[in-house]
């Protein structure tokens, strides 16, 4: 299961990675894209290595235009945006596997659009003490950078923020509400 | 007996009779009857002295201001009685004070107050801090507990603001203005400035505001997450949590924000400092036992242990300023999920429960006096967080008029007689 979803990410990355080349631009750094697929945690030893194997990928006129994703996140409320929340357990900052997931697409994006820039906001739901979710909100925002840069995205281009409890998606109080509310989020800028 | 010693042990019984208004006018009136109002309920909020109940107070013929008949008193069973005159002159509102001891005959305390009559409270609390001190203690009625608000909210950024109100939560005034969000409020020990966390800079940081001159220095700079200040007690130093080197530890740094230094080394979350009375120790927060857990310090860092042994999740530790009462109080969650206030004992590790059944409460914080504590909760899920105050026992629990919207994050501010 993981080998299998792990092979999927290297053809991702390796898509990312040829439509980063496929144009004017520098080549991309497939080592580093590779490298950190092979650092992070869940990956294989001998999980393949992406390699620029093939042109025949998204051209830059798409990325151009899924580029225009940026104007999703609402300034005012700094929701919605092109890079899907993350959600953790109730007390734990440690990346399910839908997290990692979700966080290898983002790679990918951020591989497909090198201008942008993510401020990762690292959420908790409101059952607990405003200082330790503080601290945990913290932990899960750096959980989600450490990951993408884990994947080859550049430190440079990922911030961190820790919301805590102080600023919750869903102000209900159920279960449903909570689990939503236990998230990073992604805000893309220029 | 002198005079200093008839109050000091906190067993007399009190007469607190109505105030005898000077002139007949209805500003006059109105200024006494809040006078007597306030007054009687600062002294009972101390509890420290005992008092004839109210109802024996008219069983016996009108109180003369001028010359107290002390047998009728003696009679009620008063042993201290204080009778307060007022009158409002031209939008000033002047306070005379007597307190005599009914057995003794003596003056204890003979006052004279003046100033703008818009407030007529604050007469009540000076007369009440009087008091207090002629028996040797901190009173408490002129503290101010500094809180957060979301009443200011517009739209959906969802922007807390800091207040500032009378610690009977009357007079809440405003402090932040950048409708950001701005939570942990934290007095510097001569109540002229506050430290606080806002996020008016896109990340949360320390800040401190000079409250009387209204400005406000960014301690921390963006330099890591940073919050949950704590001034130490001679005011000189500040403790905070961050993630500046890379993992939430406990920072110190000068009251400036200069001289930043990390003082835990755990690879776990170290959170909530707060300064023991000397300022030679800090409480904090870490998980590095799986869950958040309250350890002590020394003010270097040294000499890390464990405090909390009960319950699985404990947070927010405030140490009692007073060197009478060795203990800290700290939020601790429950079988049901809910939080509440417990204080443990440093010497014999007692735990005991300061609220129990008032849904969720949290972040508690002493007052100046060390003999009642001020936390936040809310009764049930969608209600509303409201500012509680408790004495240290648990007794008294009761729920200030702190005013609209979800007050919480409340710092009990310092005695008025250091300002």
């Amino acid at each position: 299961m993981t080998l299998r979803r792990h092979a999927v990410v290297a053809v991702l990355l390796c898509l990312g990675v040829a439509a980063g080349c496929g144009g004017k631009k520098r080549p991309p750094n497939v080592a580093t894209g590779g490298g950190g697929a092979q650092g992070a945690r869940t990956t294989p030893s001998d999980a393949p290595l992406p390699v620029d194997s093939g042109p025949d990928v998204a051209p830059f006129d798409a990325d151009a235009t899924r580029s225009e994703d940026f104007s999703i996140t609402d300034p005012a409320t700094l929701e919605g945006g092109p890079l899907e929340d993350i959600l953790f357990e109730y007390d734990l900052a440690t990346l399910t596997d839908r997290a990692r997931a979700i966080l290898e697409k983002h790679a990918l994006w951020l591989q497909n659009h090198r201008a942008a820039k993510v401020t990762v906001e690292g959420h908790c739901d409101e059952r607990g003490t405003a200082e330790y979710n503080l601290a945990l909100g913290d932990q899960r925002a750096r959980a989600a950078r450490d990951y993408l840069t884990s994947l080859g995205v550049a430190a440079e281009r990922l911030s961190t923020v820790s919301y805590g409890k102080e600023r919750p998606l869903d102000p209900l109080n159920s279960e449903a509400a909570y689990s939503r509310n236990r998230r990073a989020h992604f805000v893309v800028s220029r | 007996m002198p005079t200093i010693e008839i109050l000091a042990g906190g067993q007399q019984r009190f007469a607190v009779p109505e105030c005898v208004p000077r002139r007949g006018d209805e500003a006059s009136r109105e200024a006494c009857r809040t006078l007597t109002q306030v007054l009687r309920r600062d002294l009972a909020f101390e509890n420290f002295f005992r008092f004839v109940p109210e109802n024996l107070l008219s069983a016996i013929p009108p109180l003369d201001p001028e010359s107290p008949n002390y047998a009728d008193w003696q009679g009620i069973g008063a042993n201290v009685l204080v009778v307060t005159r007022a009158q409002v002159t031209g939008g000033e509102l002047t306070v005379e004070a007597t307190v005599h001891a009914v057995d003794s005959r003596q003056t204890i305390l003979s006052k004279r107050y003046s100033g703008r009559a818009e407030n007529p409270r604050i007469f009540a609390h000076q007369l009440s801090d009087e008091i207090m001190a002629a028996a040797q203690q901190k009173g408490v009625a002129r503290t101010k507990i500094a809180f957060v608000s979301d009443r200011d909210q517009q739209g959906p950024r969802r922007s807390k603001e800091l207040y500032i109100m009378d610690y009977d939560g009357f007079n809440p005034r405003r402090v932040t203005v950048n409708r950001s969000i701005n939570i942990l409020p934290a007095w510097s020990p001569d109540g002229r400035s506050l430290a606080y966390v806002s996020y008016r800079q896109g990340q949360p940081d320390v800040f401190v505001a000079s409250i009387f001159e209204a400005r406000s220095t960014n301690l921390t700079e963006g330099r890591g997450q940073a919050f949950a200040p704590a001034f130490s007690p001679d005011g000189r130093r500040i403790a905070y949590a961050s993630s500046r080197g890379g993992n939430m530890d406990i920072w110190v740094a000068s009251a400036d924000g200069t001289g930043a230094r990390k003082i835990t080394t755990s690879a776990a979350l170290d959170t909530a400092p707060a300064w023991s009375p000397t300022g030679q120790e800090i409480v904090f927060t870490s998980d590095r036992s799986g869950t958040p857990q309250i350890y002590l310090m020394d003010a270097e860092g040294l000499n890390v242990r464990r405090l909390s042994s009960v319950g699985n999740y404990n947070d927010a530790p405030a140490w009692n300023p007073s060197r009478q009462y060795s203990e800290i109080a700290y939020t601790s969650r429950l079988e049901g999920g809910t939080f509440d206030i417990a204080v443990v004992d440093l010497a014999s590790r007692q735990v005991r429960q300061i609220t129990q059944g008032r849904g969720s409460c949290e972040y508690p914080s002493w007052a100046p006096s060390g003999r009642h504590l001020v936390f936040a909760c809310r009764r049930a899920r969608g209600g509303t967080w409201q500012i509680t105050v408790a004495d240290r026992d648990g007794r008294n629990v009761q729920t200030l008029p702190a005013g609209a919207g979800n007050n919480a994050y409340p710092d009990w501010g310092p005695s008025a007689e250091v300002r």
